[in-house]
């Protein structure tokens, strides 16, 4: 019984995942609008038969630009957290292998450097100086995303170093790269991909913000957070061009954290009610 | 004594390393620095190309581009010290003065969110943990993660429609008033609320599950009694959680103050990154980076004196929160 019902939010969040996946892979298909041509008779119209998100302010048709804009939200999404969790794993099994080095102590300066700024002032900051792009946005996310990555993959190192399978790895005369590959990097991996789950969610929201910003991707290109952006000015009169972006950034997100949440109720022994 | 010495010295390397950090990042952008931060030769139509060269010449002077790295970096690190971060290309005036200006509306909108946040994220989190597995519970985790799961300018974008819109209860203005913080800071506190919620209901039940609760409520004791004393061991912790998401905050007050014209620093430094104004951006991401390593060495300091063994269990309270920061 009570394992069933932990299962639900994992299991909605996949079922919904997958939903959404196949809507966006299938944009061509469903909506037979090119995103990004414009008709200039068709401007700003109300949710109908035709454009079922009906249109913006070019004569766009939105459920077109919604799907093909999941695609580059999603896929950028996907990049940066890889590039995050590329360095974080690197710098984490690094850091936690040579524990107390000045190595370790260098990227632990880092980190709290790093820690110090909040994300969206780096991302500012990189924006202001090398120009507004889609690209640079994920360059300013991968900078910051890396820390908390590298952060659980060195502590859970740390505790790896310690069991007798690592001592007899060593004394069995293994060379440091097989002690990090073979022994390390394991059992860093589960954790980490989990914690990842969660950061796609997240992920997703801040490039939104950014791109809502206009510090993202640039007009025509169909993004979610640049869409809305777009119709920032026409938003009051004309509330329906928001709905499609609006939900589907919602809603991927909500896969995610429904995923993210089954996982840390399975995993997570402390939080099972006992009064 | 020596503990906060150690941590004030620790804050101030780390804000010294966030500075090479902030000047790296000039000297590492395309282009001629002062060019950059006169404008480019074309946007700044006015001026004819003897001129525009000349002032070239004398900002290279004034800041030293001519002279190795490491100089530079000193004198503006001497500059930065005199609280001299510039001036705006804008306007004109000190950068200090204009960001000073803004400062009190940032801070205003930031603790109406971050009482919204705690009244909300508080109660939500309590009732959540005290009826766990039940259909409220349920409902109320729900309703968080539908909540996280929206961007905080849908929020805004949805409560400005319902109330300025449609109800005709907001006045849309670019003025920073009592009358007008209700909306601003509700949106934000809501953002920042779920994260908060289940940080309370988590702490609540690790606490409640803990063998002396337990012990007390097998002698007998009143269970409110006893949940009120547990409750007090487990949100302590959530007191700096608290204190640094105020720093998220001053990334999450960007979206915010753009969105409802609220006149932030969030909101300046945006329009300055729009208008290509330099300084001010630079200025901006030092006072923020500043403010977080401030409330970091609080939260520190303030921890070391409350208790000391709370040390190894905060490591593990904010990882969650710094995951976003």
């Amino acid at each position: 019984m009570h394992s069933t019902r932990r299962s639900v939010s994992l299991i909605a969040g996949t079922v919904l995942l997958g939903l959404l996946a196949v809507l966006i892979a299938g944009a061509h298909w469903i909506s037979p609008y090119d995103p990004v041509q414009q008709h200039a008779a068709e401007r700003l119209e109300k949710p109908s038969a035709q454009h079922p998100f009906g249109t913006d302010r070019f004569g766009r048709d939105l459920l077109a630009r919604t799907l093909h804009g999941g695609q580059i939200t999603l896929l950028s999404a996907m990049a940066a957290l890889s590039g995050a969790l590329a360095i974080g794993l690197a710098v984490g099994l690094a850091a936690g292998m040579f524990h107390n080095s000045l190595l370790d102590r260098l990227f632990m300066r880092m980190i709290d450097v790093l820690l110090a700024f909040p994300f969206m002032v780096l991302a500012m900051v990189v924006a202001a100086l090398f120009g507004t792009s889609l690209f640079h946005l994920l360059l300013a996310v991968i900078a910051v995303g890396w820390v908390t990555f590298a952060r659980l993959a060195r502590s859970v190192v740390l505790q790896a170093r310690n069991e007798t399978s690592f001592a007899a790895a060593r004394v069995l005369g293994a060379s440091n790269r097989t002690l990090i590959l073979r022994e390390l990097a394991p059992k860093a991996l589960s954790p980490v991909l989990i914690l990842a789950t969660f950061e796609l969610g997240s992920l997703i929201l801040s490039i939104a913000a950014l791109s809502f910003l206009g510090l993202g991707a640039q007009p025509p290109t169909p993004e979610w957070g640049s869409m809305l952006a777009d119709g920032r000015e026409y938003v009051l009169q004309s509330p329906h061009i928001m709905f499609g972006p609006a939900l589907f950034i919602m809603l991927s997100v909500l896969a995610f954290n429904l995923i993210g949440e089954g996982l840390r109720d399975r995993l997570d022994p402390y939080e099972k009610p006992q009064l | 004594m020596a503990v906060l010495l150690r941590k004030l010295m620790e804050a101030l390397l780390t804000l010294i390393c966030a500075t090479v950090i902030l000047f790296m990042l000039i000297r590492l952008a395309p282009g001629d620095p002062a060019v950059l931060l006169l404008g480019q030769p074309s946007e700044v139509a006015a001026m004819h190309t003897e001129v525009y060269e000349q002032k070239a010449a004398e900002l290279r002077e004034q800041w030293g581009l001519d002279q190795p790295m490491a100089i530079q970096y000193v004198s503006w690190l001497g500059r930065l010290v005199q609280l001299d971060l510039g001036t705006s290309l804008h306007t004109g005036r000190a950068v200090s003065a204009e960001l000073a200006e803004r400062l009190p509306a940032t801070l205003q909108l930031t603790a109406a969110a971050l009482a919204v946040q705690l009244l909300l994220g508080f109660w939500l989190g309590i009732v959540s943990a005290l009826k766990a597995g039940t259909f409220s519970d349920q409902l109320i985790r729900l309703a968080c993660v539908t909540l996280a799961s929206t961007p905080a300018f849908v929020t805004g974008l949805c409560a400005l429609l319902l109330f300025a819109v449609t109800l005709g209860a907001y006045e849309i203005s670019s003025e920073a008033s009592w009358s007008r913080l209700w909306l601003p800071a509700l949106t934000m506190g809501l953002a920042s609320m779920p994260q908060f919620a289940r940080m309370v209901r988590a702490n609540m039940l690790a606490e409640l599950g803990q063998t002396y609760v337990l012990a007390a409520l097998s002698r007998g004791l009143a269970r409110r009694r006893v949940i009120g004393q547990a409750s007090r061991n487990a949100l302590l912790p959530l007191v700096t959680v608290t204190a640094l998401s105020a720093a998220t905050f001053a990334s999450g007050a960007v979206v915010i103050e753009s969105l409802f014209a609220w006149p932030g620093i969030g909101k300046y430094a945006l329009d300055s990154i729009l208008r290509k104004d330099y300084p001010v951006i630079q200025g901006y991401a030092f006072v923020m980076v500043t403010l977080v390593i401030l409330i970091h060495l609080c939260v520190d300091v303030l921890y070391a004196y409350i208790d000391p063994r709370l040390q190894r269990k905060r490591r593990q309270v904010t990882r969650g929160v710094n995951e976003h920061a």
